[in-house]
């Protein structure tokens, strides 16, 4: 008893200065979640939700409404494709890139390439697509121009499905490819700098180096972020996909966020809107979990 | 220790600061059931009882009430450069000044922006603050609101204060009031303002091309195919160095709009009212019979390079199009009835003129007849914006008389006008011609068509003289392309008609989701390689009717038969 005054005595302030976050999340994180029974309820703007009527079907009928519908399916395929592709390319690219630039020797060079490759972080898709719309578009953009004066066809970076989910693709990874490095060449700072020179003493060359010592080191951080980027699986970027998107490939570009923004806020469907999300949400804390226990099978530390 | 003690501090009041936001929080949303109802009428029916029931009403024997009310009223928001804030400039304090003068009403103009409007006014309606008269071009909006309890009804408030609102009455009539009259519950969730001028769309061809190249304007589909043909044959002529910049035909993603003229060319002559309402749910007649050989035109023309390429990638609203016509590049083009003409300095005309020479113009022709060999063209009815109230408008006689005020003639023309020597000047034949105003006397909007809810368009009650005053009001624009276009765009046109038959229910939150699909749809269509034209409509048709289409097809079809059975024309 005495111990636990003495504790509370000593290290009190402590517990003051988690009120502030405990309190962002209660109001803002937690409280909303009452919320969530929009999905299950008639919505109507005059009532709260507490006093809205079940909806039918036990209160499923939003959810049997979204997968009855083509678009929302259509909207899952799609959400599911870009994100896997960006997940296939866009994963190890940050990792080949931070191995690179610390092999570089010049470190003003390093530090040069470094700053180009993380600016466009900070520039917002619908920039972004301007952009592109510059570069790529079929007649007027500047690269399509310049293939034609060199006598080849024109590429349909952006009117052709195909070609757009490349374009989508490449874009996304030289918009963060950069951002991302930082914190793999952080993780390689951390790498004790003896087990370098031990290596050499063994005769290991440079790509002994990456492949035993660098890419080990690195494995708890890719670890770490593969399991977060597959908690994003399902999750869908609304700027992305929308600024890149025109009428020609709707068929591959309209994903979830797209679906509850024409649906639900331009549609005035907020009960079917509120359940297609919170499908999302469930579907991306199981894949956390599922991601989770099997890194910690594999004898890693996980996440938690 | 200070800094401890002063972060604790910090700290806690931060927390305490937080909770109290949060326990105030929801008390605002608490819903306000809109209790009120219209006073009794039985004063009225009483002869000499007039003034007992304006009594009651709060009002004198001028109308004006006794206690100043305030009432809240939407305003368009189109981020002009260099113009005043829509909510507080010449005009509006014009309105301020007359309704307080005559009505003793305080007016508070909320902004919202004219190109999301429907996202904004949601906004406002989901919490509830929606102005008291609020305005939008999307019905299905009201209803969705209207269904859950979000709308007043004006039915009961209308009819009770009929007589208090004659100028109302003249400007929009029955046909309009009651235009939106539930059949089966009496419900008037929202009244139409009138559209004076039903103008729509144009085609439009560089005048000084046909002349250059020996042509006629064209005034059958062959002729204007020909036409675009010798453009693109005959650019080093036309545009010199920059030939291969050649656009014979110009279009958007939006090409239900942007092509509308040609495509409703195939829609049967003889078509009922029945099937227009049946399968007129797309405001771009996408469902009308044999639109696909319209669009199989484009496809064809497409293929054979007459049309933009990039045309589908860019958004609305962006400039590039404009822009392609501005330099001179396109010779053809379907847009609004007077798209060329539009915005004074900036307009397409006069960058052109600027740009290329005194002689580059367009001009609208008329080549598209149908199988009947007539230039029809399918004109909306003479509705516009609909106003609403929301429930919790608890001043809705206020908000009644506002409108009647707008509506009266002189005010109206004022707001349309502005002042006589500083936005407009009488022309001898009596008509207006507009001024270009300077400072906080420009006009956020043509005519502003913002403040003058109740009406869109000039109606100066004498129909010579408003058609004069329309062509007069182009600055730098020869009145003869104005002229041509006026009379172009709505000759041998299909009024639509109304046909009330109640809510259809599968039309609730389809409206945007469907119209992104047509777009698709056609875009796809035009661009497709002709041997797959057929499999690539066909298809996007079938996924467009089984997403909803259809749905909506059969029961616009049964709420018709249920209330006009066999018709098929209406009177």
């Amino acid at each position: 008893m005495n111990k636990t005054m003495n504790y509370l005595r000593r290290y009190w302030v402590l517990y003051v200065m988690l009120i502030l976050p405990l309190a962002f999340f209660i109001i803002f994180r937690y409280i909303p979640m009452g919320y969530i029974q929009i999905a299950f309820k008639k919505y109507s703007i005059v009532q709260s939700p507490w006093e809205m009527a079940w909806a039918d079907h036990n209160g499923f009928e939003y959810f049997i409404q979204a997968f009855s519908n083509r678009d929302f399916l259509y909207a899952l395929r799609n959400t599911l494709m870009l994100n896997f592709l960006d997940l296939l390319f866009g994963f190890p690219a940050p990792i080949i890139l931070a191995l690179i630039l610390n092999e570089l020797a010049f470190k003003r060079f390093k530090r040069f390439t470094q700053t180009v490759v993380y600016l466009p972080h900070f520039l917002s898709w619908v920039i972004i697509a301007g952009m592109a719309l510059q570069l790529f578009a079929p007649t007027s953009g500047l690269v399509n121009i310049m293939l034609q004066r060199m006598g080849f066809e024109p590429i349909p970076f952006l009117n052709d499905p195909v070609y757009w989910v490349i374009t989508y693709v490449l874009l996304g990874i030289w918009q963060s490819v950069g951002w991302n490095t930082i914190i793999y060449l952080a993780a390689i700072a951390g790498i004790n700098p003896e087990l370098y020179e031990a290596a050499s003493v063994d005769g290991a060359g440079r790509f002994r180096k990456i492949w035993h010592v660098t890419l080990p080191g690195l494995r708890p951080t890719i670890i770490v972020l593969l399991i977060l980027s597959l908690g994003q699986i399902l999750s869908s970027e609304f700027d992305r996909p929308y600024a890149l998107s025109n009428k020609l490939v709707t068929d591959v570009s309209n994903v979830i966020s797209i679906f509850v923004y024409n649906y639900g806020i331009r549609g005035l469907q907020f009960s079917l809107s509120t359940a297609v999300g919170l499908f999302q949400s469930v579907v991306c804390v199981i894949f956390l979990f599922a991601a989770n226990a099997l890194a910690k099978k594999t004898g890693e530390r996980g996440i938690w | 220790m200070g800094l401890r003690k002063g972060l604790t501090i910090l700290t806690l009041c931060l927390a305490f600061v937080l909770v109290m936001a949060a326990c105030t929080k929801d008390n605002n949303a608490e819903p306000t059931p809109n209790t009120q109802t219209p006073a009794s009428n039985n004063d009225a029916s009483g002869s000499g009882g007039t003034d007992s029931r304006l009594e009651a009403l709060g009002l004198d024997a001028n109308l004006r009430f006794k206690e100043t009310r305030k009432i809240t009223v939407e305003i368009y928001d189109r981020g002009n450069d260099g113009g005043t804030p829509p909510e507080d400039n010449f005009y509006t304090d014009y309105i301020k000044e007359g309704l307080l003068r005559d009505h003793n009403i305080e007016v508070e103009f909320v902004p919202v922006p004219r190109w999301t409007e429907v996202e904004v006014i949601n906004n406002l309606l989901a919490a509830n603050q929606a102005p008291d008269i609020s305005v939008t071009y999307s019905y299905p909006t009201i209803q969705a609101y209207a269904n859950m309890g979000g709308v007043l009804d004006l039915n009961p408030y209308l009819e009770e204060y009929k007589d208090l609102l004659p100028d109302l009455w003249d400007l929009l009539t029955d046909s309009n009031i009651y235009w939106n009259q539930d059949p089966h519950t009496g419900t008037i969730w929202a009244i139409e303002a009138r559209l004076a001028v039903l103008n729509r769309i144009n085609t439009f061809v560089r005048e000084d091309w046909l002349q250059k190249l020996g042509l006629e304007a064209p005034t059958t589909l062959q002729e204007f195919e020909d036409m675009l043909i010798a453009f693109r044959d005959n650019a080093s002529l036309l545009l010199g160095d920059e030939a291969d910049k050649m656009i014979p035909f110009s279009t958007s993603f939006d090409i239900g709009w942007r092509a509308d003229h040609l495509l409703t060319s195939f829609v049967p002559n003889d078509i009922t009212d029945k099937d227009i309402y049946v399968y007129g749910f797309d405001d771009r007649h996408f469902l009308l019979p044999n639109y696909k050989e319209g669009v199989r035109v484009l496809n064809k023309w497409y293929n054979e390079g007459l049309i933009w390429k990039d045309f589908s990638l860019y958004p609305a609203g962006d400039p590039t199009e404009d822009n392609l016509m501005k330099a001179g590049y396109v010779g053809a083009f379907i847009h609004n009835w007077d798209y060329p003409y539009r915005n004074g300095e900036d307009s397409i005309h006069a960058n052109l003129q600027r740009l290329v020479g005194p002689d580059a113009a367009f001009v609208a022709v008329e080549p598209f007849p149908n199988d009947a060999g007539v230039y029809k063209k399918f004109l909306s009815g003479p509705i516009d914006r609909k106003i609403f109230f929301p429930a919790t408008n608890d001043e809705p006689l206020a908000s009644l008389l506002y409108l009647n005020w707008i509506s009266k003639l002189e005010n109206r023309l004022f707001l349309q006008f502005g002042e006589e020597g500083v936005t407009h000047e009488k022309l001898e034949d009596g008509s207006y011609k507009t001024l270009a105003a300077t400072g906080e006397k420009i006009m956020n909007s043509p005519a502003n068509i913002d403040y003058t809810l109740t009406i869109n368009g000039l109606d100066l009650g004498d129909p010579d003289l408003t058609v004069k005053s329309i062509a007069n009001g182009y600055a730098g624009v020869d009145k003869r392309y104005v002229e041509i276009a006026h009379r172009i765009t709505t000759n041998q046109g299909r009024i639509g008609k109304n046909v009330n038959v109640g809510e259809i229910k599968s039309e609730a939150g389809q409206g945007q989701a469907l119209k992104e699909k047509r777009d698709a749809i056609l875009n796809r269509a035009v661009v497709a390689p002709p041997d797959q034209f057929d499999q690539i409509y066909d298809s996007g048709m079938e996924d467009y009717l089984r997403s909803g289409g259809q749905a909506i097809i059969d029961e616009r079809r049964a709420a018709w038969e249920a209330v006009y059975g066999d018709k098929t024309m209406l009177d």
